[in-house]
């Protein structure tokens, strides 16, 4: 079996290649289609962020499927019709996938997750608590059994993953002693994990999503590490597109000069924008609505394809997406922040 | 008090000396509550714009957090903000403004503020904690100040009393005590030299 083919930063212009078509998924894509046209539209969004109230933004959402119960517009119950409404698009796309292997590759997001509230409660000896997500791949239960027992290492039971992940994380723990490390070697584990899977699935498209979202998560962290003087040049993480030296070389430049240092990559206007946004407004809204656009685009991206895994997997991430832009706009709402706030973040 | 009363010149004697005593307790309280009222409207006029600085900061903390949360997944949130690593320790010293114990606050702080990765998180939650971290000093410096006016205000209060109590109703019962002894005193005595005249009389009749 070949190889697949990696791409090099030069061999596209703005996003990678998604790959082919795959006929199995003809159904699924069309039913996918059909789904795409009942998901927010833009206007639809902006609407609710130029609503004067809270009242009124919900009530904009009342022929959607994020509609909340009459007389009930308290925020918990907001956040709760999220949750179902994750819950049950995540449980679609494991119905509409039909390899599992990545089906169990998105529930990982959440087994990371929960891995990293476990180890630093672990580490800092705190109870270890039940009150992990059960959407991943390893239930709760069994996270706070094998925690409890103190014998992580000795008994091989979570999948190759997890186990990765925890040696990792308490190995960089131990050495600095410091918890952020934790979320630093799960983060290495994770991105790296989702390239080895992506590989072994022989995905062109997801590889392509992992390197991206690698790459912007690179971004990020440079502007981060930046706004907040912090210096620590080895925590980018590795497998994007763009080499780790240039995010290095970027933290000694003036937030003026980043632009220019990307401007052979597809993330130009990401960092140009983002870079002149924080420096004026003290603010990451701008860097991450541009993250999101550019995720989203590549996503889009997938229009073109007749039939495949990959609408399927895009329109996990959008409807997830939307859940974020929904709750965003509700939460901002809700509290009375400045409509501009909303719009610089969703527009 | 006047029921009670001895009419003696020794009565007279100790409540003099007390009307002495309460009338440089009454100037001493004054210029207590004098210099306590000039320190209490100093640190309000303190207190004003620095909460309205902290306000304004913990609003902006509040409304960058918000946007961090709603950015972000909730397992993402709860697993970034479970454990923090800043340290805070209060030391508490206290000062004395015209006898009045008031506490000065004094922070430590050690580790980062930031306590999590970048991968899963929102940046607006290091604007948020940076912020937060920027608002304790002007935080703490607003509990301390906050505190001294309030005992001072208290102690104010109390003065004010004691000083309204002195001289509305003490100093003038103590007056009236004096002047109703010195009256029975004097009649006494009116009463004694009549009487010997009375008595001279009957002899030289």
């Amino acid at each position: 079996m070949p190889e697949l083919a990696e791409q090099a930063i030069l061999d596209f212009y703005t996003y990678p290649p998604i790959g082919g078509d795959d006929w199995r998924y003809t159904f699924q894509t069309a039913q996918v289609r059909t789904l795409e046209i009942q998901m927010l539209s833009r206007a639809a969004l902006l609407d609710m962020a130029n609503a004067e109230n809270f009242e009124q933004a919900a009530d904009l959402l009342s022929g959607s499927e994020y509609a909340l119960p009459r007389g009930g517009k308290d925020f918990a119950e907001v956040e709760e019709i999220l949750q179902q409404r994750r819950a049950a698009v995540r449980e679609l796309f494991s119905d509409l996938m039909l390899d599992e292997p990545t089906v169990e590759l998105f529930r990982t997001r959440d087994d990371f997750a929960n891995l990293r509230l476990a180890v630093r409660r672990t580490m800092t000896e705190k109870p270890l608590g039940t009150d992990y997500s059960s959407g991943g791949n390893v239930p709760p239960e069994l996270i706070e059994q094998i925690f409890s027992e103190e014998d992580v290492f000795s008994k091989p039971v979570f999948p190759d993953y997890v186990q990765e992940a925890v040696e990792q994380a308490v190995l960089a723990y131990y050495q600095q002693k410091d918890i952020r490390r934790i979320d630093y070697a799960i983060d290495s584990v994770q991105a790296q994990y989702n390239l080895r899977q992506a590989r072994r699935l022989r995905s062109v498209f997801l590889l392509g999503f992992f390197r991206i979202q690698i790459d912007l998560t690179n971004i990020r962290t440079m502007l981060r590490l930046k706004f907040t003087e912090s210096e620590q040049p080895n925590v980018f993480l590795e497998g994007g597109f763009i080499e780790l030296e240039r995010f290095r070389h970027g933290l000694e430049l003036g937030y003026e000069a980043l632009g220019p240092l990307f401007f052979v990559t597809p993330y130009h206007r990401i960092v140009d924008t983002g870079a002149n946004y924080l420096a004026s407004n003290k603010s990451f809204l701008r860097v991450e609505q541009q993250c999101d656009e550019h995720l989203t685009g590549f996503l889009k991206s997938t229009v073109l394809i007749t039939a495949g895994p990959q609408p399927i997997i895009a329109f996990l991430l959008m409807k997830e997406n939307e859940i974020r832009t929904v709750r965003l706009i509700l939460t901002a709402k809700k509290n009375h922040l400045d409509t501009k706030l909303i719009l610089d973040r969703i527009s | 008090m006047l029921a009670n009363v001895n009419a003696t010149r020794m009565e007279l004697l100790r409540l003099r000396k007390r009307v002495a005593l309460a009338s440089r307790g009454h100037r001493l309280l004054s210029e207590k509550r004098d210099e306590l009222s000039r320190q209490l409207i100093r640190i309000a006029r303190e207190i004003q714009p620095l909460r309205k600085r902290v306000e304004a900061e913990l609003l902006e903390t509040c409304r960058r957090f918000m946007l961090a949360r709603a950015t972000m997944e909730p397992e993402a949130t709860k697993a970034a903000l479970e454990v923090p690593t800043k340290k805070f320790s209060l030391a508490v010293k206290f000062a004395n403004i015209m006898n009045v114990k008031v506490p000065h606050l004094s922070k430590e702080m050690e580790g980062e503020i930031i306590c999590y990765g970048f991968a899963t998180t929102s940046g607006e939650m290091d604007v948020a904690l940076l912020a937060l971290e920027r608002a304790f000093d002007n935080l703490i410096e607003l509990a301390e100040k906050e505190k001294q006016a309030r005992l001072l205000a208290v102690e104010l209060q109390m003065t004010r009393r004691r000083v309204n109590v002195l001289e509305h109703v003490v100093i003038p019962e103590l007056h009236e005590t004096i002047r109703f002894i010195y009256d029975k005193l004097a009649e006494a005595e009116r009463d004694n030299i009549s009487r010997l005249m009375k008595i001279t009389d009957i002899i030289r009749a």
